[in-house]
């Protein structure tokens, strides 16, 4: 993997997630805000975080894969979504895809996504 | 220069403003500040979302400039913006004119209030530079107009490894909350957390390139957190973008920061 993970007992996260990753190698690949479109641009999903979640992050995972890699090269993902309410499951659908360790992570409540349907919305930055 | 466009051949990536993915050798990169529509004397430029926006990327331009680099080497940006309907309606016209045809990683955000409250948007880059490092520091810190702001306009990475620290909240090691209600205590709790990180990964505060700081309030964050910000950096200050958002992960947490720094 072309990136470490840095943990200390001082400082510890509060969900499943890397306090922080150092990228030791491989290529820096940015990708853009994921939203839970399907390939055609219809949203998936519409007033249903649990579903709109899966779609993101499948979506995420294709723009990785193109990109010669997967979830598992993520060094860091930010996770914006509209309600704290949805904390819950969108931990929980994460959970379910990263099946392990999840990327040094950030998530923010935002006032709203491009699109008034869109509940959630995932970048992230990964090494490849 | 070695970027790779990551697009997939599915038709709702394609003809937009954005890639989804862009990926380059990290040799050089820069970092900008989230950049607002401020005139050179600090005050909002007048006349809504179009000159707002104009302003803001005409400030990116002179950061870019000063770096080497134009639109066209945008990795990644972030738009943050109060007013969806403005955006859609004058602020992407203005944005379109600066980035022409290039395209970026992006992301788009609704927020509740950026530094003012009469502020529209907000955008910060970035950038592959490209091009040798050798003799270079690790990291350049720069401005490209004066201002009396606790941050620099532009970080550059020469080379180094970059380090994603997750967004930094006011916990304490058993879980707990640190601070409940006490603005002070979670900034002075959150740097403190953000200082093991870096001391762990082999860093210091002077290693920040970028600091994205997301708050409940701005204007209570300014009463209790620049104190504290200032201390742990002692001067040396990142490129740095201040948010307020209306929740976190938690209820009780008032402040998140996320923290990108490099070390050689």
């Amino acid at each position: 993997m072309p990136f470490s993970t840095i943990a200390t007992p001082e400082a510890k996260p509060v969900m499943n997630y890397k306090m922080g990753t150092r990228m030791e190698g491989g290529r820096l690949l940015y990708v853009s805000g994921q939203v839970a479109w399907d390939a055609s641009g219809a949203i998936v999903g519409k007033g249903d975080i649990r579903a709109q979640a899966r779609q993101t992050f499948e979506n995420l995972r294709q723009v990785l894969r193109v990109a010669g890699g997967d979830l598992k090269d993520l060094m860091k993902i930010t996770t914006y979504i509209t309600k704290i309410e949805d904390v819950p499951a969108v931990a929980e659908a994460r959970t379910e895809v990263f099946q392990g360790e999840l990327p040094a992570s950030t998530l923010i409540v935002v006032k709203s996504l491009f699109h008034p349907d869109f509940l959630i919305e995932v970048e992230g930055v990964a090494a490849v | 220069m070695d970027r790779r466009d990551i697009l997939a051949e599915r038709p709702v990536e394609k003809g937009r403003g954005f890639m989804p993915g862009v990926s380059v050798n990290p040799s050089r990169v820069l970092f900008t500040a989230g950049l607002t529509g401020r005139d050179p004397d600090g005050s909002l430029v007048s006349g809504g979302m179009a000159s707002q926006a104009r302003r803001t990327f005409e400030r990116l331009q002179a950061i870019l400039a000063q770096a080497g680099a134009n639109f066209g080497d945008a990795v990644k940006q972030l738009v943050y913006v109060t007013d969806l309907e403005a955006y859609n309606a004058s602020g992407r016209p203005e944005r379109a004119k600066f980035f022409g045809g290039a395209r970026p990683a992006s992301t788009g955000l609704v927020v509740r209030r950026l530094a003012d409250p009469a502020m529209l948007i907000e955008a910060e880059l970035v950038v592959d530079l490209g091009g040798s490092r050798q003799g270079a520091p690790l990291l350049e810190k720069y401005n490209a107009e004066k201002h009396p702001g606790d941050f620099h306009q532009g970080v550059i990475v020469n080379g180094g490894r970059l380090l994603y620290l997750a967004g930094q909240v006011a916990n304490n090691p058993d879980g707990s909350v640190a601070g409940v209600g006490d603005w002070r205590r979670q900034a002075e709790k959150v740097y403190e957390n953000i200082g093991h990180l870096l001391r762990a990964a082999g860093a210091t505060p002077a290693s920040v390139v970028k600091e994205t700081t997301w708050v409940l309030s701005i204007d209570s964050w300014r009463q209790h957190g620049p104190p504290v910000r200032r201390a742990f950096y002692s001067g040396d200050f990142p490129a740095s973008t201040l948010v307020e958002i209306p929740g976190l992960a938690r209820r009780e947490f008032l402040v998140e920061i996320d923290v990108i720094a490099a070390v050689a």
